[in-house]
This record gives structure tokens, sequence and C-alpha cells, in this order.
């Protein structure tokens, strides 16, 4: 198994490390940025209802059911009084056919299923290096594009948080 | 009968109305809205989103009109900007300290203003941001921590209290509320200090400083801060944060309110004048009378 | 219930890869007008087996006009479950939706509940072929190979003594129909009388394929299972 599944995303805010991926199921991380308290708010949202789902059906959903209806919720509160500010990466094992997948979701209920993802000023100079680098070995290519955000990035964050999901489920790592 | 079966019903439209009228009721403790956007299940229940909304046809520019000073010097409402506040755990609990001027866009609106909010014997909350914002809503949280003592027969957790608060102002988001507040206390866990602010934000942690002369605080808080300080030590330190905050910040000053939080609860430790703690060898003029490289200060001789 | 035990047999067989489905006609006769049916109109040839969804058939034994309802309801169930999760509905979430409805009407007074059972036979990623049977009371249970309508405890005997737990689609295309002809009140089986379908998966694409036979194709399969009209031996002969 080749494919890149890691998600990982900075940190930093009124100097405390905060843990931006939530592990939503057993083969299922959403990590999130935007708008503060609507991340937050969002993100529990979302676990809860994926939680309540796994409750009822005894089976998590699977990545791309996850996906479509976060983006869905995403959509619905779009056009709401207030909508949440939040955008995402979704990274999920399918334990039904036993693949790997990556979720790219923005406030405005965008979704695409990419190879990699990033989101905010990171973006800019990791995805250049994703277009063009090796993927085979995804924790080196993530340690690569978090070493070129810290040189070039004006505010870069000092911490990240490594999660993994792969058919073993999630296991946070350390580089 | 045909009253009684519509009682029962599944479908009619009555029946689906009580049902969800009960079903509101019985979460009555937390408004709809605290859910979030319509996205959210909570908020088909009631139908719409209900809460206390000043009667006005647009709350947030009718309070914009009475508070923005800048646009308009003469407004009715100025809100409370200029703070230091701060909180940290330590091994012997939780210290506060806060500043005690309030500033109504360039004078000084009082000088003894207690910001910090007792919310019961063992529950702290700071103050920054719109006073009576924060004034009202740690009371009326203070309310809610009583009632749950009440109804579960154990104190509100750190924890609890503070979500409780943050999702209350989360669901005025936008409306204009203006509050940064840290919520303190002991519980089962121990020591615990969290960070509750109107954007939604709740963050747990060991050391907060709020409000536009935090910047100041934080610098002294960090250089003195470790973990295994003695209660005599923090003390010091949080006095000497909010000092420097008051010497440094326009907008903080006067006298200095030190809490202690320990395990039976909060004490207040004292009110200090900035200008007498600044006289008593804070100051820089202070510390450094009489001192040159000739006859430098032990601390560094030994190091 | 009353109503079920008298409705025409519908029966289903779970196999290794693939479920099949096969369903006995009530309403029938030489006035009846077959000739929309003979043309395989959408979503089924008759009065018993629907499509649900493109990954699950039904199949549904009681009062037409509330098996109508029903299905119409597990249709919308289906598409709700796309439009929210971009995927088929997994069968027993369909069967628990259905379920959910059947039993809200046995909890009140002042309605009648639906006289109404069914058997699903469908697939999905989770747990692959699946045949479920729901009734009125909104129980629903799993099953290998099972039967409901009139002599459906005959069927049921029948099915428990054939039954292989390794069974594939063509055997129990088979046993189906095998089943089928010693429960029914007729002696001879014609597709006047018979509703058939088949899931499988497409081996090429991966996804359910749901296949409900037509008129012709239920007088084709009979002839090739040897159970078309015993006092025509000479016309098999023949073929």
């Amino acid at each position: 198994m080749a494919a890149d599944t890691t998600a990982a995303r900075s940190i930093v805010k009124m100097k405390v490390d905060e843990d931006k991926i939530k592990t939503l199921s057993p083969h299922l991380l959403m990590a999130y940025s935007g708008e503060p308290g609507d991340t937050v708010q969002f993100a529990e949202y979302v676990e809860r209802n994926i939680r309540l789902y796994q409750i009822r059906n005894l089976y998590a959903l699977r990545p791309s059911a996850a996906a479509s209806w976060i983006r869905r919720s995403l959509a619905e509160s779009l056009r709401s009084r207030r909508p949440y500010s939040v955008n995402l990466l979704l990274g999920g094992y399918d334990t039904a056919t036993h693949d790997p997948h990556l979720y790219w979701i923005d406030y405005l209920g965008t979704i695409s299923e990419v190879p990699f993802a990033a989101h905010g000023y990171g973006s800019y100079f990791a995805l250049s290096l994703l277009d063009r680098g090796p993927l085979e070995e995804g924790l080196a290519t993530l340690k690569r594009c978090i070493d070129e955000v810290s040189k070039r990035l004006v505010v870069s964050p000092g911490n990240y948080k490594i999660k993994v999901v792969d058919k073993d489920g999630v296991r946070e790592v350390e580089l | 009968m045909n009253s009684f079966v519509e009682r029962y019903s599944t479908t009619s439209a009555t029946g689906q109305l009580r049902r969800a009228q009960r079903l509101a009721d019985e979460e009555d403790e937390f408004s709809d809205a605290a859910w979030g956007s319509s996205a959210g299940f909570g908020n088909i229940v009631k139908g719409s989103p209900s809460f206390m909304v000043p009667n006005t046809p647009d709350p947030t520019s009718f309070l914009r009109l009475h508070t923005d000073d800048h646009a308009d010097p003469s407004c009715r409402i100025k809100i409370q900007h200029g703070t230091t506040t701060l909180a940290f755990r330590f091994q012997g609990g939780v210290i506060v300290a806060v500043d005690s001027r309030a500033t109504a866009g360039s004078y000084i609106a009082s000088g003894t203003v207690k910001k910090v909010i007792e919310i019961n014997p063992y529950l702290l909350g700071t103050m920054a941001g719109g006073a009576a914002d924060c004034q009202y809503w740690e009371t009326y949280l203070g309310m809610h921590c009583r009632l749950h003592e009440l109804r579960n027969r154990e104190r509100i957790s750190v924890s609890a209290a503070s979500k409780y608060l943050s999702n209350l102002v989360y669901s005025y988001k936008g409306m204009g509320l203006s509050m940064g507040t840290m919520v303190c206390g002991w519980d089962k866990t121990g020591p615990a200090v969290f960070y509750v602010d109107s954007d939604g934000t709740r963050l747990k942690g060991d050391i907060f400083s709020v409000g536009s002369g935090s910047t100041f605080a934080y610098g002294v808080l960090d250089q003195g801060y470790r973990w295994d300080l003695t209660d005599e030590e923090a003390q010091e330190l949080g006095r000497r944060s909010i000092y420097a905050a008051g010497h440094r910040d326009a907008y903080s000053g006067n006298t200095c309110n030190l809490y202690h939080v320990k395990e039976d609860g909060w004490k207040f430790i004292g009110n200090y004048d900035l200008a007498q703690l600044h006289n008593q060898g804070y100051g820089y003029e202070h510390r450094v009378e009489g001192r040159s490289s000739a006859n430098p200060p032990e601390v560094v001789a030994t190091a | 219930m009353e109503a079920i035990s008298h409705a025409g047999t519908v029966l289903g067989v779970l196999a290794k890869d693939g479920v099949v489905l096969a369903a006995e006609k009530k309403v029938t006769g030489k006035l009846l007008d077959l000739s929309s049916a003979k043309d395989g109109g959408y979503g089924g040839s008759g009065e018993k087996i629907y499509l649900l969804n493109s990954n699950v058939i039904g199949g549904v034994a009681g009062l037409t006009a509330d098996a109508n309802s029903l299905v119409n309801y597990a249709r919308t169930a289906a598409q709700r479950h796309l439009i929210m999760y971009n995927e088929d509905i997994p069968v027993e979430l369909l069967a628990q939706r259905l379920c959910d409805m059947k039993q809200g009407y046995t909890q009140f007074g002042g309605l009648r509940p639906f006289g109404v059972s069914l058997l699903y036979a469908g697939y999905d990623p989770h747990y692959h072929f699946q045949l479920y049977h729901s009734d009125p009371s909104g129980n629903y249970s799993g099953w290998k190979a099972t039967c409901i309508g009139a002599n459906n405890g005959t069927a049921q005997s029948l099915l428990k003594q054939e039954y292989k737990d390794d069974i594939v689609v063509k055997d129990a295309i088979g046993l189906v129909l095998r089943t089928m002809s010693k429960t029914m009140d007729s002696t001879t089986l014609t597709s006047e009388k018979l509703e058939f379908a088949v899931l499988t998966v497409d081996p090429v694409t991966k996804q359910p394929k749901a296949k409900i036979y037509r008129p012709a194709e239920i007088d084709a399969l009979l002839v090739s299972e040897g159970l078309a009209k015993k006092d025509e031996d000479t016309e098999m002969k023949a073929a």
C-alpha cells in the first residue's frame, strides 16, 4: 500500500498546543481550520453525528459517505442565517474496499478527492512540493513540506501534530 | 374520540408540534442556537432558532450605532477595552491576577473595578472586553453552576462550566458580544484554567493572559513561570506580571487584585496599588539604585 | 397478518454470489391485460417484485395498495440516503427505515398497520449479499433463505432441507423454482403466475446488478430448468 493518507495540520494559538485533528471513527480523521469557535463547534457536531451513525448501525460510515455528509452539512450551513466558516481535510481508510481516501473540503461546500491536500498559507509552499515530489513515502514527504513551510513562511507554526490512518486504524506519529 | 386519536397519532400536525415542544422542553438548559447554524439537528426541534435578542430589528447594527467610538465619539455606551488579566496553573493551585482600571475612550472611568467575578466559592471568572457582557454572563453562568449542583449533587467541573459559557456566547456570535475571559477553579481533576472568548473559542491551558496589556504580562509570566513554584513565589509572579502590564499599557493600571484558588476554594489575597509597588522596589530605578558594575547584584555574582 | 397468509408466496434465497427472489402472482386470468408487462415495464413485471434501489430488490406479500405506499417510501428513503451520503443505502438500513415506519403504525390508536410483509434482497459493501424479511409489526430479520405469504410453512421446511451454505446463484435459481412449484396451488409454473428476480454483482464494474425477469425470460428459464408445463413433454423433447 503506497498511497498517502496522512493528514497533518499546524497549531499554535493563545500559546497552547491545540489538537486540530479529530478522530471521527476508527478509520477516519478530520483536520480543521477556519473561524475560531466555528471550527471546534462544527468538528464536534460532525464527530457526534458520525458516532451516532456508528452506534445505530454497528459499522462506521465509509470515508466517501462521511465526506459527502460533511460536505452537505457545510453546504446547508452556508445557506443558513450564520454559516460555519470551516475548512477541512478528511482522511480515511475504507475497510469495506480496503483503500485510502483523502478529501479536501472548504467552507463553501466544495469537495474533491485528491492524492494530497493542504489548507491555509502553508499550502502555497506545500502543494508545489507535493506536485513534484515522490509520494511513495508519505511521512518523509510530509516532513519535507513542514520543513519548507517552516523555512519560507513568515509566521510559521512551530509545532505539528501528525496522525496516520491506515488498515490498523488511527495513530499519532512523531517525525 | 377524535381528539384522543389525534393526541396519540404520529402524523397529525398538532401531534407533531406537541412532540417537538416536549422534546424542546426536555432540553431547555441549552438554547437551540447553541448547536450552531441551522445545519444542526437542534434547530429542527423548534422550527427556528430562538433565544433572547434585544427588541430591535437588527441588534448588531443597533449595538454598533451606540458603541462605536471611532465613528461617533459622543455615543452613549463606551466599551471597556483596556485591561490586563492573567491566570496560571501551578503546583499549588491557580493564581488569578487582574488590574482594576476601566477606560472609556481615553478617560479612566474607574480605578477600582473588580475584574474578577466570583462565580461561586470554587470558580472564578476574569473580565476583559465588554464589562457588562462579562459581568452579566458570568453571573448567569454562576446561576447555572448552582443549578447543576442542586440537580446533580456535585460541583460542576471547570471544564463543564467553561463549555457552558462558550456554547452560550457562541450562540450570540456575530451579534456584538465582546468578552475574553478565563474560567478558573479547582475540581476533581485538580486546578484548571480555561480561556473562553466571544468568538466561541475555548482553550484549556496552563497560562493565559487576556487584554490590551496581556503581551507585557506574558513577558514576565513566561520568564518567571515554573510548575513547582511555591505559593508565595506564584503570588509574587502574578502581582509582578500585572505590575509590568500596568506600567507599560496605558489602558491598564491602578491596582492589582490577586486571587489564589486551592483545593478548598478560592481566597482573595489582596489588593495592591501598582504605584506603591513601583516605589517599593518593582520599578526600574529602585532596582538599579546605587548599583553599577563595581557592586554587581549578588544573583549575577554567584552565577 | 391474516391477509399475508393468503397472499401470493414470495420466496428468497441467499447465495454466495447473489440473491434470488421469486413471487407468485395471484391476479391472473385470460382477460387480464398484460400487454405492458410483456414489454417489461420499468421497475418490475407486475404486482410483487419491485426495484427499491439499484442495489435492493423488494418482494411484497399482503395488501397491494399498502405495499405500493411502502415501496414508494422505500425508494424515497434510498434516494434521501443517496443525497446525504452519496452512496447506495445499506440494505439493513433500508429495512430499518421501513420498519421504523411500520412500527409507528402499531403504536397509536386510530391507525391501521400496514398489512404487508417484505423480503429485501440486496447488496452493500459492508455485508455484501443480504436477505431480510420484515413483518407488519416492524420486526425484521436476516435470512439465508425464507418465504412469506401462503404456504410459507411448507416452503420454509423445503428450503431448510435443501439449502446448502455455499450455494451459488445458479443452484439457488433451481432451488427457488423447484420450491415455488411445490408450494404453489397450481400445478404448473408459467410467467403468468410467476415473478422472478436475481441480484448479482457485475464482475467488471463491481456494482450490484439487479435483474427482474420479463415474462418471456421467465418462460425460457422454466424451460431450461425443466419446470415448464408438465403436460407438454412432447414439446420439451422437441426443444
